[in-house]
């Protein structure tokens, strides 16, 4: 047990225990009388449970720039991101390439060429072209995008 | 049948999730305080880096930041290694967390499906660890045999050795041979390094040497349980529960002051917030403490300076998980030890005769149900508070720093610790999640 001494101090949220937004699924009575809705009531609704299909997996990414304004990725952003999902053709994936972190849609189409690429959604961004010789580690699938729209 | 889950290099690990340019390089992480090296990467520890190396003889050694140098950053890695322990639970019919690294499962439940699939529990490891790997980013080492010190045994060989694919099963009888065969007597789990020696005094060397000798032998030579459980378990009788591993004994929670603390009102507070940390831990293994203990102790390297040690313990007519309580017990024993006229390098709580919190043996004359509940509330919303707004957001009034003109002051506590080379909270702070382009 030479590395590992006991846990020491460490205060932590998983995604599980994280803050969960309830939205009301349904508005109960005011009190008084016994609903006659009562049977029919739900669960109220959750944001993970929707979005979050990997807890273990996942972990959030602020998004910088505008490279994908086209995908609707705001600079900002917030996106989830999962690693266990599998990665195919076409997918926003978030990754590690030459020692910085950027958000893509992968294009594997040229892979017979000894290369791929990580499109941008904006027109004003180039292709990040990813061959042999570049440091790049997929760091997971972008499952969902989220923004603070009160700013509007 | 049992397995253990090991993470590999767990600190180092954890700082290589976000970090994956750092795989295959030297890396190490510091202790509280940047004192010393606590955990290395392979790469480090093949540069002959030991555990417990001072920080600065690792800067002279290594002037040229050959070595990526981390601060202990408990915060992540508590959450990296939840969600593992969380994968793990998911996969197993039981499972025991045993540290923050490690962790059982009691397989017995798949002892009963049929022999094909029994055959498959060395796939069921490897599938596990891969799929570990991908989801979190962590690497693990499972071994698998009939009892636990066996099934440590076997993880130590799975990480060892990379044929066997990260997961070890001890399955046969000759196997168990063969592994005991090869493994020194002092890695073996429950033998400490004194009791070792004095089993190589009476010729032991390997596992397989005292394994092998009588039931006779063991009990009238040794007379002692723990080596008696351990020979048992290392020839396949189960018999270490369940029970005596999932819960720490005691816990304790010290620290070295980065300077030196000369005032019984700093040592006072930051005793304070030591016991508000057990206590937290307490009531996150849902458990109780019938005894706080508290230690003090002055710097021995500075043998230009008088030297002090002392240590003071209370045991509670009630055992306890409140933070109330530890603290105001803690700051007693304190009271009571505290000298004028030395400099403090270390201070520590320890909480002891841990029992489950469900079970508390009410003493008649000290018990107060109604003090007792409004208490359980108190902590719990400070519990809930905390771990919304981060650690220390509120705090007892006895936490609290007194020094003048200072701001937050929960912050005072947590900035007196030096961490130089802290990595960022990805997982657990909204200002620290990764940025991407």
């Amino acid at each position: 047990m030479k590395d590992n001494k006991p846990m020491d101090g460490a205060e932590y949220i998983t995604l599980e225990d994280a803050k969960r937004l309830k939205l009301p699924y349904f508005e109960g009575l005011a009190a008084g009388f016994p609903s006659p809705a009562g049977d029919y009531q739900h669960e109220s609704l959750d944001l993970n449970e929707k979005f979050v299909h990997h807890p273990e997996a996942s972990y959030f990414v602020r998004i910088r720039g505008e490279s994908m304004v086209g995908l609707g990725l705001f600079d900002g952003d917030i996106c989830l991101a999962d690693r266990s999902e599998e990665i195919s053709d076409g997918n926003i994936v978030v990754a590690f390439v030459n020692g910085g972190l950027t958000v893509k849609t992968l294009d594997t189409s040229t892979k017979d060429q000894g290369y791929l690429r990580l499109m941008p959604a904006n027109p004003d961004f180039k292709p990040i072209i990813i061959d042999a010789n570049d440091q790049f580690i997929i760091q997971g699938k972008v499952t969902s995008v989220h923004r603070d729209t009160r700013k509007y | 049948m049992y397995a253990i889950i090991d993470c590999d290099n767990c600190y180092v690990s954890c700082e290589r999730v976000f970090r994956p340019d750092l795989n295959g390089k030297p890396v190490v992480v510091l202790s509280n305080n940047d004192g010393c090296v606590v955990a290395r990467s392979n790469e480090a520890k093949a540069l002959g880096i030991k555990a417990g190396l001072p920080y600065y003889q690792l800067k002279e050694r290594f002037p040229n930041n050959e070595i990526t140098v981390f601060s202990s950053n408990y915060e992540l890695y508590g959450d990296i290694t939840d969600r593992v322990m969380s994968l793990v639970r998911k996969a197993a019919p039981t499972f025991y967390r045993y540290s923050i690294d490690e962790g059982f499962c009691d397989l017995s439940g798949m002892d009963s499906f049929p022999a094909a699939f029994h055959s498959s529990l060395k796939k069921w490891g490897e599938d596990l660890t891969a799929y570990i790997w991908k989801a979190t980013r962590m690497p693990v080492s499972i071994g698998i045999a009939s009892t636990k010190t066996l099934a440590k045994m076997a993880s130590h060989y799975a990480k060892k050795y990379k044929g066997y694919n990260h997961c070890c099963f001890i399955e046969t009888d000759e196997q168990r041979i063969k592994a005991l065969e090869k493994y020194e007597i002092e890695e073996v789990w429950g033998i400490g390094r004194r009791y070792a020696a004095r089993l190589q005094a009476l010729g032991i060397k390997t596992a397989l040497d005292f394994a092998s000798h009588a039931d006779t032998w063991v009990r009238a030579t040794l007379n002692n349980v723990v080596a008696i459980r351990t020979w048992k378990e290392l020839n396949g009788i189960d018999c270490i529960p369940m029970e005596d591993m999932s819960k720490r004994k005691s816990i304790c929670t010290s620290r070295s002051f980065p300077g030196m603390v000369t005032d019984m009102d700093a040592l006072r507070t930051s005793i304070s917030n030591f016991a508000a940390r057990c206590a937290e831990k307490l009531r996150k293994q849902e458990s109780v403490a019938q005894t706080v203990s508290v230690f003090i102790d002055t710097n021995h390297f500075r043998e230009d300076l008088p030297q002090y040690w002392n240590m003071a313990e209370e045991r509670l007519l009630t055992p306890t998980n409140s933070t109330q309580q530890i603290v105001q017990t803690a700051t007693r024993c304190t009271e009571r030890i505290f000298r004028q006229g030395y400099h403090y390098k270390r201070a520590g709580v320890i909480v002891m005769g841990i029992s489950p919190a469900g079970s508390i043996q009410t003493n008649f004359i000290d018990y107060d149900a109604e003090r007792h509940e409004k208490m359980k509330r108190l902590d719990e919303a400070l519990d809930k508070i905390n771990r919304e707004y981060g650690s220390e957001t509120i705090v007892l009034g006895s936490q609290q720093y007194t020094k003048p003109g200072g701001k937050g002051k929960a912050d005072v506590f947590k900035d007196s610790i030096k961490h130089d080379f802290r990595s960022p909270c990805y997982t657990t702070r909204w200002s620290d999640i990764p940025e991407a382009t």
